[in-house]
């Protein structure tokens, strides 16, 4: 079984290599059909019995073998293809090798061929060359020595020749030197006398501003004493006026002194008045103290009256008694009648008593009378009295006033002196203040003048003593200048003299000159001579000049040509040198070639090695898988073995214990399932590494084409960023989300290059498309009907189809009408698809 | 069926879907405006590869609102959308000064179209909130909307993150609308 498996898996690697996907299922049906062909008999005889869990089991089983049988093949296929790859590259490696050794092969043969080509080539054209040159060079040479003859005795002439005229130049010179030398003598001596005479005229100039300053300074003096007498005019008049001022303060005294004898002599006044006022005032108390002793006097004689009066009323009073007792004696009488005597006498006494009575009356009368003439004329004196004291009163009223005005007029006469006075002082004061003052001044001016007069003395001295030293300094320079006049004087003479020895000279000397002169006509003479020998000379040297000039351009043409020559060779030697340095740089190259060959080929064997290595862990992989395989297989067979022995088990014991042979077969089935599990297992395992291992080997493969400098594939780069982008770009919330497998273009990315940009546009283009497309399958009829033209546009529908369109969608928004039939000419291809639409 | 149900109603009670196209540059703000004429609220959005198409109702007027994705390689495609069009939204961003010139060339060769000739033009300077955008009348200038003759047309200062101006325009927008049928 496992014989036949692995020689038809072997074969069908040999013999189908390119089968793709299809071969894992072929291999599968072979294998299955081969294995069915093992145990087909007996499942051909058996399929009719009665046992139905058997069959279905082992059709699971069959079923599971042939999925690892699958899969198994899926490897083998998967290691074929890798061995395939790997011989592709090592097939396209020994080639690319080859090609490059045989390239560099070929390009050496070829630089050498040229290098020695070009090596001879260069040889003979040098030889041809460096025999001509030299040919040209010896004859160059020969003609170069005559020239340089030639040019020698030219040049011996020629020196000769201008002996001859340094000696004539020299005879010339020297003539000339001596009368230049005179004519500066002559010269000198004259700017000498120019030279005195300006510095006479300089110091006659200072003379004259002495006199100058001499004057200025008299004027000046002058000035100073008109100042001076103006001074003293000045002094006297303030001195007189000083004088009229003394005077004035004399008769200010004066009247000072009069108006203090006035005030003396009203102050005696004044005093003689207030003695008047004191007397009149003392006698007005005297008479006051009369008039008290009068009215004393008055009241006494009052009094006295009184008294009189008291003493009248007494008397009265005794009459009235008297008069009482006169009538009661006349009574008494009457009364005693005998008594007529005694009345005649009664009636004398009465008579007496009246007589008495009328003398006390007259008395009486005469005392009132004489009181009243008394009081009267007391009276009249005390009235006299009065009269004059009020007179007094008047009058020393009067004179009281009289006092007050004179007082006053005193007073105010004082004041008015007192004023006059001040006045007076003041007017001293300030007259005694201007007299210092103008003391003072008169001291400043006398003072300044004098300090003035002091300076201009000073001055008057120092110009005085100034003007006599420059007057000496002057007569001095007067007497120097006379002297050096009379020097000078001297001097001319002199130069006079020398001037007479000079031209004495001269003449000898133009005697001389005309010898000379004579010589020089001899010397002329033999000098144009001389010069048309020099002439002709001349002419033959310049001829031979001219041959010297034709053969120098000979020479220089020569040289240019041999200059050439060199220059071509050492160009050719450069050439040459290029050359060797190129076919050096092709060597080193060459040998980096080789190096790098020998670089590849060892990188090569390395990565073959590498390779080989992979490939034999690859191949012990595989044989483990294979062995993996086999075990399975073996595993498989054994339980096919199994299950045959089972089955036959089953056909040969017909009646057997049913339960035992389905719980036994459950636990085979089990346990194959188990080992099934562990089997996918390690096939995953084994998935991965190969996985792992076919990764590595693209990135070799991509290491060996950039080694072989083969363009990488950008595209496959750039189309995985790009779904990297995309992917990153699915975040944000659409308002009508399109489906989540959809990503959205990076619209929003401005930075991006110019291919990824077209891509980009191509993008949205396509995204818009197929949004357009997802709206208008979605969306309500009305929208869809709108929808056409965007989706006829986007898709570059035709007319007709778009027509088609609307035709079909006018009749799914309508309840009637029919389906419009589709047109053959817009889908000749499939023109059943139409009805998707509908 | 259920269009032809609604075609038929429409026809019953004379109500017909005006349809709206919501164009300008991309990043305008043409999303964010449709929907928040659509549900009253600021979504955040994604370029548009594509179109979104919403039924917005005011005032009774039923609007098919398109929103066309306005990504330079995708502008093109907006020819396909125009016939039946009633009315057009022109999205400008205001504080966009340096493509206001690609708007203009734009608004310019849209307005040419025959099947846009009855169409009315509401212009929105959107991104009023913006520290930088222009006037409606710079914008209206910058666009040379004065210039226009046989078109209704209209501009209004909008700010479709706040929500200003947008009623405004869309008030006028049925007037003028419900003036023309």
């Amino acid at each position: 079984m496992f014989a036949k498996l692995k020689k038809k898996i072997a074969e069908e690697a040999a013999t189908a290599p390119r089968s793709g996907v299809r071969i894992p299922r072929t291999i599968s049906k072979e294998s299955i059909t081969s294995v069915g062909a093992d145990s087909g008999d007996d499942f051909a005889s058996d399929g009719s019995s009665s046992r139905d869990d058997l069959p279905s089991q082992l059709l699971r089983r069959n079923d599971q073998i042939r999925k690892l049988e699958a899969k198994l093949s899926d490897y083998a296929e998967q290691l074929r293809i890798m061995q395939k790859t790997k011989d592709k590259l090592e097939i396209a490696l020994e080639r690319h090798q080859d090609s490059s050794i045989k390239k560099l092969q070929d390009q050496n043969e070829n630089h050498q061929a040229n290098k020695a080509k070009m090596a001879e080539g260069m040889a003979l054209a040098l030889e041809k060359k460096d025999q001509e040159w030299m040919e040209k060079l010896g004859s160059v040479e020969k003609e170069k020595a005559d020239l340089s003859a030639r040019l020698e005795e030219m040049m011996e002439q020629s020196l000769a020749l201008f002996q001859k005229r340094d000696d004539l130049d020299e005879l010339e010179g020297f003539q000339q030197q001596e009368l230049a030398k005179v004519k500066h003598m002559l010269l000198r001596k004259e700017e000498l006398l120019s030279q005195r005479e300006q510095e006479l005229q300089q110091k006659d100039g200072e003379v004259q501003s002495a006199k100058r300053g001499l004057s200025e300074a008299w004027g000046k003096l002058r000035a100073l004493e008109q100042q001076h007498e103006e001074s003293c005019r000045l002094n006297s008049e303030l001195e007189i006026e000083r004088e009229e001022l003394l005077l004035l303060r004399e008769e200010a005294d004066k009247k000072i002194s009069e108006l203090e004898g006035q005030c003396q002599e009203l102050q005696s006044v004044i005093q003689q008045v207030s003695e008047d006022f004191q007397k009149s005032q003392s006698m007005v108390s005297n008479l006051e103290k009369s008039l008290h002793e009068l009215q004393t006097e008055h009241d006494a004689l009052k009094l006295q009256q009184q008294k009189a009066a008291v003493t009248e009323e007494d008397k009265e009073r005794l009459l009235v008694d008297l008069q009482k007792k006169v009538s009661s004696l006349e009574r008494r009488l009457e009364g005693n009648l005998s008594q007529d005597e005694h009345l005649q006498e009664l009636l004398q006494e009465k008579s007496n008593v009246e007589t008495m009575l009328k003398d006390t009356r007259a008395e009486l009368l005469a005392v009132r009378t004489n009181h009243a003439d008394t009081v009267s004329s007391l009276e009249a004196q005390v009235s006299r009295m009065s009269c004059t004291i009020t007179e007094l009163q008047t009058l020393l009223r009067h004179k009281e006033d009289s006092s007050r005005a004179y007082r006053e007029r005193t007073d105010t006469q004082i004041a008015n002196l007192e004023l006059q006075v001040l006045e007076t002082t003041e007017r001293l004061k300030s007259a005694e203040q201007q007299i210092a003052e103008k003391q003072q001044h008169m001291d400043k001016v006398q003072g300044e003048w004098n300090a003035e007069k002091a300076f201009l003395d000073q001055q008057v001295c120092l110009l005085e003593q100034q003007s006599q030293e420059k007057a000496s300094r002057l007569e001095e320079s007067i007497s120097s200048l006379q002297t050096d006049k009379q020097m000078l004087l001297d001097r001319v003479a002199d130069l006079d003299k020398q001037m007479n020895e000079a031209n004495s000279t001269l003449k000898q000397r133009s005697e001389e000159m005309e010898d000379c002169k004579a010589e020089l006509n001899s010397r002329q003479t033999l000098s144009t001579e001389i010069a048309k020998a020099l002439e002709e000379t001349r002419r033959q040297k310049e001829e031979l000049q001219m041959q010297v000039g034709e053969l120098t351009r000979d020479l220089q043409t020569s040289q240019r040509e041999l200059s050439t020559a060199t220059e071509k060779l050492a160009l050719r030697e450069e050439d040459t040198e290029t050359l060797r340095n190129e076919m050096q740089s092709r060597q080193a190259l060459l040998v980096q070639l080789q190096e790098e060959a020998e670089r590849l080929r060892a990188q090569l064997k390395q990565m073959e090695l590498d390779k080989d290595s992979q490939l034999t862990s690859l191949k012990e992989e595989l044989l483990s898988q294979t062995q993996q395989l086999d075990s399975c297989q073996a595993r498989v067979s054994y339980l096919e073995v199994e299950v045959e022995t089972l089955t036959e088990q089953l056909h040969s014991p017909e009646v057997c214990e049913e339960d035992q042979n389905g719980s036994v077969t459950v636990d085979d089935l089990d346990h194959v399932q188990k080992v099934n599990r562990e089997l996918e297992q390690q096939l995953s395992d084994k998935n991965r590494t190969i996985k792992q291992l076919q990764q590595r080997l693209a990135e070799l493969k991509r290491t060996l084409q950039k080694e072989l400098k083969l363009k990488p594939e950008p595209e496959a780069e750039g189309r995985e960023k790009l779904l990297e982008s995309r992917a990153e770009k699915q975040e944000k919330v659409c308002p009508d989300p399109p489906p989540a497998s959809t990503p959205s273009p990076p619209t929003s990315n401005t930075t991006v290059t110019n291919t990824s940009d077209l891509n980009d546009s191509r993008e949205i283009n396509f995204e818009y498309l197929k949004h357009v497309v997802l709206k208008f399958m979605s969306s309500r009829d009305a929208e869809a009907y709108q929808l056409i033209r965007a989706v006829a546009v986007l898709l570059n529908f035709s007319r007709e189809e778009e027509e088609m369109l609307k035709q079909t969608l006018e009749y799914k928004m309508s309840w009637f009408g029919s389906k419009p039939s589709p047109k053959g000419t817009i889908r000749p291809s499939i023109s059943g698809t139409s009805t998707n639409w509908s | 069926m259920g269009g032809f149900f609604s075609s038929l109603f429409s026809g019953l009670f004379g109500t017909r879907e005006m349809r709206i196209l919501i164009l300008g540059l991309d990043g305008a703000g043409k999303t964010t405006i449709l929907y928040r004429l659509q549900v009253g609220e600021v979504v955040t959005t994604i370029p548009t590869i594509g179109f979104n198409v919403e039924t917005v109702t005011y005032k009774n007027l039923k609007f098919q609102v398109w929103d066309l994705g306005g990504q330079t390689s995708i502008r093109p495609y907006w020819r396909c959308y125009y016939s039946n069009t009633d009315a057009v939204i022109y999205v400008v961003d205001s504080s966009d000064r340096d493509r206001m010139g690609i708007s203009k060339s734009e608004l310019v060769a849209m307005l040419e179209e025959e099947e846009l000739k009855k169409a009315i033009l509401v212009v929105f300077a959107n991104k009023q909130d913006m520290d930088q955008a222009m006037t409606p009348t710079e914008v209206a200038n910058a666009l040379g909307l004065p210039a226009l003759k046989d078109r209704k047309w209209q501009i209004f200062k909008t700010s479709a993150t706040k929500g200003t101006g947008l009623d405004e325009a869309m008030e006028w927008l049925v007037d003028s609308l419900k003036s023309r049928q």
